[in-house]
Order: C-alpha cells, then structure tokens, then sequence
C-alpha cells in the first residue's frame, strides 16, 4: 500500500508539471515542458556532449579523495595510536569541520584559479575530516582485550596491525571513507557551480544564465542520476567491504 | 468455611465480571494469528486480591488487558460494576504493569502526578495525595529523583504509588515484580501486604511466582497453556495482612504443592510446543 | 601550575598547535608565498576593521545573519509541523519516510542557479535556500523521536485516561526532545551551509559579491579577513545550538 503511495507522488509531480507547462500557462523560460527535458536529455546522451564535463568533474573527484583518503587515514591512524594526542585532537578536528569550509572557496580561487586544482584542493579539504575522524575512531574504538590478547600470543608491531586493529577497525573506517566521497562529491559540483569555467556544475550553470532551461533541467537530472549512482557504488562498497 | 475451587460469587458484589470473553489476535489464515485466550469467564468479588497464574503465552495478560479496557476482546463482554467496559476507565482501575512505565523525563512525583493530570485534579489536591501515595510506599524522600537514578524495586514503588494516587476501586498488576530479583520481591511482597490491608481495593494482579500467588491472594485462578483458559482457582483462606511466618507454615506449603501440580503439565506443554518436543 | 603537569592538559597542546599553525601561515605568508595570495594572519586581524569599514560590507554581514535566523526558525517549524504528521501514524510514515529521505539525499547543489532564478538575488532565495538544507533533518529526527516512543509508556497514559492532546503534551513531546534538538544541530549545519552556498553564488550583492569583489582585486588580506568573521558567526551559531542540546540532556531516556 505504502509503494501506491510512492508512485502516486511521483505521479502526481510529473502530472502537475506537464499541466503546469502545457495547460497553465507557466512559461518555458522558468519551467520547461518535460517533453523538452527529455529531448534534450537523450540528444545530450547521444551526441556524448556530457563527456567532456563528466570527465572533468570525476577527475577532480578522483584526486581530490585520493588525497583525502591517504591524507586522512594515515593522520587518523597516527592520532590514534596515542590516547592523549587522541584526546587533544580529536574535539579540534571535529570541530574545524563544523565551519562550512565552502566558505575558503574563494580562497582557493584566489590561489588556484578558477580550474580543477581549486575544485581538487576544496574537496580534499572538506573530504579530508570525516576520512580523518572515522579513522581515529575506528582505530581507537579496537577493544583493549584483543590487543592483549594477540600480544599475548607473541606477535610483532606489523602482524598486530594487519591482523588485529585493521580488521577490527575497518568497518568503522569505511563508512568514514564513504561519507568522505559523497561529501567530496557534493563540494566539487559547489565549487563548480560557484567558480569554475568547465565541470557539470559549471555547465548547469551557464546553461541557466543562458536560458537553456530545458537542456539545463537535463543536464541536473544527468548530474543527480550520476551522484546517486556513484552513491549507490560507494555504499555497495561500503557494504560489502564491512561484511568481509 | 470456605471450600476450594470456589468459582463464581453473589451477584450483586462483584467487582468485575468476565463473561465467555476470548481473544485472538491477527486473521484466520494470517500467519501472525493467535489465539491468545480461549473461552473464559470469571468473577472478582469487591475487595478480593485475585491471583493469576499460568504458563507463558496462556493469555493471562491479554486477559488483564481486557479487564482493564486497555484491549477490546474479540468475543465475550466485561462488566465493571453495573458497566459494560468499552474502553480505559481511569476513574474506576488504575494499572501497574511490569517495568519501566514510568516517564523516564519526569521525577518521581511528577510521575504520581501525572494520571490525575490527565482527570483534571487541581494541583493541591494532586500535591497531596501524591505524597500521601509516596509515603504509603516508602519513597516521600525519593520524590525529586527520576526515575533512572532509582533501583527496579525502586521504580515499582512508584509505578505502585502512581496507581494508588488515583483513588480508583480497582487495582490491576501486570507482573508487577517480575522484573526484580528474589530478595526485593519478598520485601516488596510482604509491604503491598500490609498496604493493601489498610486500602479495601479490588486487585486483579498477574504473576508467575507460585509463592507470590500463595501469599498475596484470596483466590487463585490457574490457567491452562495457550489457548488458555481458567482450569481451576484455588481459595487461600488467610486473614490480610499476611504475615511473614505464613510463609513458612504447612498451610502454605500444601497450597503452594497444589498450584505446582496444577501448572507443572501445563508449563511443560507450553515448553515443548515452543521450543520443538524435547526430552 | 606544576610544570611537569602542564604538558598533559589537552588545553596547552591544542594551543600550542593552533598557535603553531598560526606561526606556520605567518612565516609561509611573509617570505614563501606571493603576496597576491595569501596574508600573513598578523595583517588579516588588523586590517579586520578596515574590512569591516568597507561600504556595505557590514550591511552584508547583517543581512546574512538575519536570512540565518530565519531560514533556521521556518526550517524548525516546518520540519517540525512536517515530521509530527508524517510520523505520528504508521500509515504516513511507512509511505512517506522514503520520499523524505530520497529529497534529503538530493545534491540540491546542482538547483542553486533555479533557486536564484525563482526567488530572485535578494534574501529570499537565500533563506529558501537555507529551509531547503534544514527542513529534512528536523522532520528525519522528529520521526525517529516519535518512533522509538516505547508502546508502555502510550498504553500506562492510555490507561490513566490520557486524551489525544494529553498524550502528545506529556507523553509524545518530552520524549522527542533529545532526538529534536540533535535534528536542531543538524538543522543549523544544513542551514548555514545553504545560506552561505547561495550567498557565496550571487555576485550582484551580499557576501558574494564582497568575496568576488576581494578576488578579483587581488586582496586576499580582506578576503580572509571576511572569510574569518563568517566563520566566526557559523561557529557561534553552531555553539547556540550545542549550548542548548547540553541543556536539555535530562530528557534523555535511560
């Protein structure tokens, strides 16, 4: 029953659209009919005029949570090891990550220019806490008792990494590496919806200021289909890689 | 003297009566269905504590539920006094269920406070009869305190003031000192004892302790495992307040034998059909 | 203070390395990086009144701080007025939870620029902007803090005679207030964050067109100086909403 509801919204959104463009009179430059966002959907698919800022979007996407990822895993792991530093840190890390870093953007325009690197730097910064945190945690979340226990048996700084805390941290560790890619995501189409000259977030952009509504409605609903795709991916992952 | 297995009483003083009243939860044909309780009909005279006691899963408490109009049965009519129960009777039965039925956000007293809140009693009168009800149980120097900072057997006593503060004819438990260990259910047990004396309350109350039944109830009624239903009430003729020796007395012990008999082939079936036929 | 001692007390350390960190901008600022760049933190907090001296820029500041306010007081009451009918019933919440959370997980960020074009560049997209990020997680919390109400504490009030008003008074609302005012925190985050996004966007007035204006002429000095009294604001406005979660800490349920 709760399904029939679901698709009758859905529905009823798209009703109300096509009656809104065709019957009420809502102009083409504020909504576009959603014939139109389909046409200009499939042409855009079919010419593969989306590839371009596609590649440049996930490119960025790439670096920016490489860097985050290495960056943060490897600080997280580092704090962890000592409560104290642990102690000291933590509460500051997570409290730089209230700020809404979006905020430096035009700083790293001004140091980067209006092309990938500051879109790479932004993402990696903003990517770089939740990595950084759920690492510390998940570390530092390993019980007291299997380490014992496994010292106990003799092994070396190394086999303990390996076969204790990895293991009984990863979990934790993904879900942080999760969370730090859509966040990554979510900052690069920012950044380039704010600044840039190239990228999806860019295009959508000038589509609008261009009044190309209906190919700037295809270009979101190909923007939103793409992040929740990768979204699905990296949740997949996250799924799988806990349940190993 | 009275005899055993009394069953009904004079008409015009029960208290409650439950007539053919059975229940079933979920459809026919539903893989959720239960038959929860099958067919009974029983009596409670005004002023009487009547026990029952039963096997898990024999619908003793879906029968306390009905009672109290907390649950509408699926057959059958319950009568309190001259009227049909349809629903909560807040004026006539107050509750006392086994764990955490307080408001873990409220203190204490707020909590005893809170039914009549609901019925409109003005705040001085509420005042008062909260702490008379508080000090009745033992807790007037825990009234400012919440309820996580109390002891289970703690939170009983004020989930048992909140139902005394209420002023109603009729009390029902629900397992009322399940959740406690051993030791606190003998004290607690031997001071709802002395309580209930002094208070002329009709009380329905649910357990599964066979010596709990023994020493807090005139009658006893023992259910039968599930689809349950009243196989037999056994009558425990011993002045209130029970005192702590009559739980060492022969009377008792040749009671409490009578109820373990009883129940001992119906926990046993209740076991097997639960848990796959065992050895 | 023992000197032995001092060393261990987390508040010396943190100190110490934000210090650092502030050393290590200064140096990098001074003789490493180009001017055009980066300010050393030493110029950015003197120049901090010139900043704010800036026509319109005070204006700016104010105008953000109230749009914060407001997008942040429609996004409680809505969320709120939006989580209590969605998930007071079981019906509603099993068929509409999922739409809310498909929204919540929306990339609103790709329609900022129909944000701007349907409300105009002045406050209103703003705070639409802003109620569009803060409204979900209040209704998400606002279900979740009606749903977890455990069955014998509705049946215990039922049983005192508890009328449907009653109920929500005493029964439905203290529970859900520690789950409310973490959905408040997060509100607050979701809202600083659309605000700032849209204000950051327009470049005709407001913050954004300050940040451009800094950018372009080449001033970082008075783009980190900006910058650093914005993010002053979100961090005590994140602070509010903290301070209060902490006040309330007694409605949490054991």
């Amino acid at each position: 029953m709760s399904r029939v509801v679901q698709a009758g919204f859905v529905l009823a959104v798209l009703a109300l659209w096509y009656l809104a463009t065709e019957y009420w009179g809502v102009s083409g430059l504020l909504l576009p009919k959603p014939a139109a966002v389909l046409r200009e959907l499939t042409d855009v698919i079919r010419t593969g005029e989306f590839v371009a800022d596609l590649r440049i979007t996930l490119g960025e996407l790439a670096a920016a949570f490489v860097l985050s990822a290495t960056g943060g895993t490897a600080l997280g792991y580092l704090v962890s090891r000592s409560q104290y530093w642990t102690r000291t840190l933590e509460p500051l890390i997570s409290a730089a990550y209230a700020i809404p870093i979006i905020l430096f953007l035009p700083l790293y325009v001004l140091f980067f220019g209006l092309g990938p690197a500051s879109k790479i730097a932004l993402g990696a910064t903003i990517s770089f806490f939740p990595v950084a945190l759920s690492t510390v945690a998940g570390f530092g979340g390993v019980e007291r008792m299997y380490t014992v226990a496994a010292r106990s048996m003799g092994c070396s700084g190394y086999q303990l990494f390996r076969w204790v805390l990895l293991p009984a941290a990863l979990p934790v560790i993904l879900t942080g590496l999760r969370m730090g890619f859509t966040v990554a995501l979510l900052s690069i189409l920012g950044a380039e919806t704010l600044s840039s000259v190239s990228g999806l977030g860019h295009r959508i952009v000038s589509l609008g200021e261009n009044m190309a509504m209906a190919r700037m409605f295809a270009y979101i609903v190909f923007a939103v289909a793409i992040a929740a795709s990768l979204n699905a991916i990296v949740s997949w992952l996250e799924a799988r890689g806990r349940r190993a | 003297m009275r005899g055993d297995d009394v069953v009904a009483t004079s008409e015009e003083h029960a208290a409650i009566r439950v007539s053919s009243v059975a229940h079933e939860f979920g459809e026919e044909g539903d893989a959720r269905h239960v038959r929860a309780l099958a067919e009974t009909s029983l009596e409670v005279a005004r002023g009487e504590l009547l026990a029952l006691i039963g096997p898990s899963g024999c619908g003793k408490s879906t029968l306390l539920n009905i009672m109290g109009g907390l649950l509408a049965p699926s057959r059958g009519t319950v009568q309190v006094g001259a009227e049909q129960v349809r629903g909560p009777l807040p004026r006539s039965i107050a509750y006392v269920f086994q764990e955490n039925a307080l408001f873990p956000w409220s203190t204490v007293r707020e909590n005893v406070e809170l039914g009549m809140t609901f019925q409109g009693v003005p705040a001085a009168e509420r005042e008062a009869r909260a702490r008379k009800a508080l000090q009745a149980v033992g807790l007037a120097d825990f009234a400012e305190h919440y309820p996580g900072q109390l002891s289970g057997g703690m939170r009983q006593r004020a989930a048992l003031a909140r139902a005394l503060s209420l002023d109603t004819g009729i009390l029902l438990m629900d397992e009322p000192f399940g959740a406690l260990d051993e030791q606190t259910r003998m004290v607690l047990g031997e001071d709802l004892s002395v309580l209930l004396a002094n208070e002329r309350k009709t009380i329905v109350f649910v357990t599964h302790s066979l010596g709990e039944a023994v020493f807090l109830a005139d009658r006893v009624a023992v259910f039968s495992a599930r689809p349950g239903t009243v196989k037999q009430i056994i009558a425990v003729d011993e002045p209130h307040p029970r005192r702590p020796q009559f739980m060492t007395s022969a009377k008792f012990h040749a009671l409490r034998d009578r109820l373990y008999s009883l129940l001992h082939d119906e926990i046993r079936k209740t076991m097997e059909e639960t848990y796959g036929v065992r050895r | 203070m023992n000197w032995r001692s001092a060393p261990r007390s987390p508040w010396i350390a943190r100190l110490v390395l934000i210090g650092a960190l502030f050393g290590a901008w200064e140096i990098a600022a001074r003789w490493f990086v180009d001017k055009m760049f980066l300010s050393p933190p030493s110029r950015v907090f003197v120049s901090l009144g010139e900043v704010l001296r800036t026509p319109g820029v005070l204006d700016a500041l104010k105008q953000t701080f109230w749009e914060l306010g407001a997008a942040f007081a429609l996004s409680v009451a809505l969320g709120l007025a939006l989580g209590l009918a969605v998930g007071l019933r079981p019906f509603p919440r099993r068929s509409l939870m999922p739409i809310v959370l498909l929204l919540y997980g929306l990339p609103q960020i790709t329609i900022l620029p129909l944000f701007i074009l349907y409300f105009g560049i002045g406050p209103a997209s703003k705070i639409a902007f802003g109620v569009s990020h803060g409204v979900f997680p209040v209704i998400v919390t606002t279900v979740a803090g009606v749903q977890n109400l455990k069955p014998i504490l509705v049946l215990s009030a039922r049983a005192m005679g508890a009328n449907r008003m009653q109920m929500l008074r005493w029964v439905v609302f203290p529970h859900m207030i520690p789950s409310f005012f973490s959905g408040l925190r997060l509100a607050m985050s979701g809202v600083l964050l659309g605000v700032l996004l849209a204000e950051l966007y327009v470049s005709q007035s407001g913050i954004g067109h300050f940040t451009t204006l800094f950018t372009q002429s080449l001033e970082p000095t008075k783009l980190l100086g900006l910058i650093a009294l914005l993010a002053a604001m979100a961090i005590f406005l994140n602070e509010v909403v903290r301070r209060a979660e902490t006040r309330f800490d007694r409605f949490k349920t054991v």
